[in-house]
């Protein structure tokens, strides 16, 4: 009698699912069916099958003498490598302050930085331009990077994950251990805080990756440029060289690490890590 | 040398409730001393301001001759085990208990030589690659209470160090840290609810209650003389009996009278109480119901209500004149509820309280 519903309803759920991740991935996969076919091939319509320009699209992309790839690879790693690394670190850091800590100022600091999460990039950009041109840092990756330091929101994240897996007693323990507030930080809280800072990380690191704002008004010469403006640049190249297939290559060129980072990453989102220290 | 002396010593939260309102305190050097009081009365409090964790108020904190108040917690020397163990979830056991020992650098053999000692004795080398979260309650404890050993402090903290084990561990366990204690050779405070551990283990007991030192006194005084009716209760179990009597003067002295009993008590300090009721506390294995008690006027016939076998001795729930007792009597002189049953009252023995300060007289 309930058997029936509920079978119903699971297919319901595997329906809806199923086209949820079709939807998802339809256009990954035409981005990748596109990158193996010619500009005449695409203009003529769409495919489910691969076509052979795969090799002539990458040369074509790797060569082209305007388009510094590689180092638009290299760029936009960097980058992002380091926006992860020191937005998550520098955020537990300051969370853990806010957490662990007590003192006056405590609460205006927490609202200060809640204030800031809300403030958007675009009103602040002139400012921001204007500062580091006074400091000499126009044309150089240190803007795009400096500023991760400060991430209101990977902030709250940390800040909330530290209220519910991360019991005082262990930070006391360590104390207790002869351990200095700074080792206590490194050796107990942070692999404790290890599944939010790989969430994070992959945030920080798609976030800054595909990044154009800040970096298109920041970066001048072409060999400092990162990715997400080099893709800008191929398609308002001009009409007559405009290649298809060529934007399709660097798109998918420029999905791959992203891949992997989250490939790498999404191993250390497990639950439980804080799991066995304190009696409930 | 590392007494501990509590000076004045207040700690109020920063929710203005003042958990310890004055507490004077000497700890000696290399003493056992164990804090006991009902549940929520400051003793992990009190842990806690002598490890540096809860700032002190006011007052002063020494440990041996140096001023504490303002001395971080890595650098008072002290080792503690935590109520609720505090274990590092993502280290092994092994590493749990080296965490502090490669702080202090020691080296890696030794290290290995000292985990090994302590896991023997605590049974757990079959754990010492598991995480804390692979542990029972018990065995968690036991590394949190192997984290401690390891160290060689000047002071050792212990928050009911024992509350999860069972019986017999329990038992094996306050052996083994009696042992440790006395082969160590350092101070040692300790936390507990059980009398079984604060009698056997102490030098001496520290008896709390709502922040404030009742007695402060070696086990076999604080038994027998307590200072006031707060610790006659809770110390002893069964609990100790309170009787409300009335103080007659007689020809040879004083007696306490409650239904027909009359108990004699050659007090002089009772003169002031002549025509007044005080409060008559009697242990429960001062009712004799053995024969050779008899005969001096100090028996009572009761009635019992309940009775509970243990063995070698039966607890009986009595009922005697409107008052409720309880008596502890060799089991082969026990008698069955709703029986009467004559039992002596042993007037040697017998402690008196004040009424209305319930400070003993
Ligand atoms: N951080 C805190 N802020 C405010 N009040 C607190 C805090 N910690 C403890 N208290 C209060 O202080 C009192 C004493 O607490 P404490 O933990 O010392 O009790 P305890 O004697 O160890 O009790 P138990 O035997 O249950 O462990 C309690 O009434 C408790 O509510
Ligand atoms: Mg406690």
């Amino acid at each position: 009698m309930d058997k029936k519903p509920s079978h119903a309803r699971t297919v319901i759920a595997y329906i809806v699912l199923i086209i949820l991740t079709f939807l998802c991935l339809f256009f990954f996969y035409i981005l990748v069916i596109n990158c193996t076919r010619s500009h005449q091939q695409i203009q003529a319509g769409f495919s489910f099958l691969p076509g052979s320009s795969f090799s002539k699209n990458f040369n074509s992309v790797i060569h082209d003498a305007k388009l510094p790839v590689l180092s638009g690879i290299k760029n936009s790693l960097i980058v992002s490598s380091c926006c992860a690394v020191l937005a998550t670190y520098f955020s537990a850091l300051t969370a853990y302050g806010l957490y662990a800590y007590d003192f006056k100022l405590k609460k205006p600091a927490f609202i200060f930085i809640m204030l800031i999460l809300v403030m958007p990039t675009q009103v602040s950009a002139m400012g921001f331009i204007n500062v580091i041109t006074k400091m000499g840092m126009i044309n150089t990756l240190y803007p795009l990077i400096l500023p991760s330091v400060a991430a209101p929101a990977v902030f709250y994240f940390m800040y909330s994950y530290m209220q519910s897996s991360l019991p005082l007693e262990l930070v006391e323990a360590a104390r207790i251990d002869g351990s200095s507030e700074f080792h206590t930080f490194n050796r107990v809280v942070l692999p404790i805080m290890k599944p939010a800072l790989a969430v994070q990380a992959i945030f920080a690191f798609v976030q800054n990756w595909n990044n154009y704002f800040i970096p298109a008004l920041v970066l001048q010469e072409n060999s400092k440029r990162t990715l997400p403006i080099l893709i800008a640049m191929l398609r308002s190249a001009d009409f007559l060289k405009f290649d298809m297939g060529k934007v399709y290559m660097l798109i998918t060129i420029a999905i791959v690490p992203i891949i992997i980072v989250y490939i790498a990453l999404s191993r250390y989102i497990v639950a439980g890590v804080a799991l066995g220290g304190v009696k409930e | 040398m590392a007494g501990i002396t509590f000076k004045n010593v207040v700690k109020t939260y920063d929710n203005g409730v003042t958990v310890v309102p004055d507490l004077n305190l000497e700890i000696k050097d290399k003493e056992f001393v164990v804090l006991v009081g009902p549940s929520g009365c400051g003793k992990s409090t009190t842990l806690r301001m002598i490890a540096g964790l809860e700032s002190i108020t006011d007052g002063e904190l020494y440990i041996g001759d140096k001023l504490m108040n303002a001395v971080a917690p890595k650098n008072r020397n002290i080792a503690m085990v935590f109520q609720n163990y505090a274990l590092y979830p993502h280290l092994s056991v092994y590493k749990n208990m080296t965490f502090a020992l490669e702080l202090a650098k020691v080296p890696k053999d030794e290290m290995k030589k000292k985990v090994q000692w302590a896991a023997e004795i605590l049974g757990l080398e079959p754990y010492l690659d598991r995480k804390p979260k692979a542990l029972s309650g018990g065995q968690r404890q036991r590394v949190a209470l192997g984290r401690a050993m390891v160290r060689d402090p000047e002071v050792f903290l212990l928050d009911e160090p024992l509350s999860n084990l069972d019986a017999k561990l329990r038992t094996e366990m306050r052996s083994q840290i009696s042992k440790l204690h006395k082969r160590l050779g350092t101070t040692f405070v300790y936390v507990t609810h059980d009398q079984t551990e604060a009698m056997t283990m102490g030098d001496r007991i520290c008896v709390m209650k709502d922040g404030i030192v009742q007695q402060f006194d070696t086990p076999q005084n604080l038994y027998d003389h307590p200072c006031n009716l707060f610790v006659a209760g809770f110390i002893g179990s069964p609990q100790m009996n309170f009787i409300d009597a009335k103080v007659k003067k007689t020809s040879t002295g004083y007696a306490l009278c409650f239904g027909d009993a009359e108990v004699a008590a050659d007090r002089p300090e009772l003169a002031s109480y002549e025509g007044k009721t005080v409060v008559l506390g009697i242990r429960p294995e001062d009712l004799h119901a053995e024969p050779q008690f008899f005969g001096k006027g100090n028996v009572i016939d009761a009635y019992i209500d309940l009775d509970e076998m243990m063995g070698s001795e039966s607890y009986l729930y009595l009922e005697y004149a409107g008052q409720k007792m309880i008596a502890r009597v060799p089991a082969r002189y026990a008698k069955r509820a709703e029986e009467n049953i004559q039992l002596a009252i042993d007037t040697e023995t017998i402690h008196l309280f004040d009424k209305e300060t319930e400070k003993a007289i």
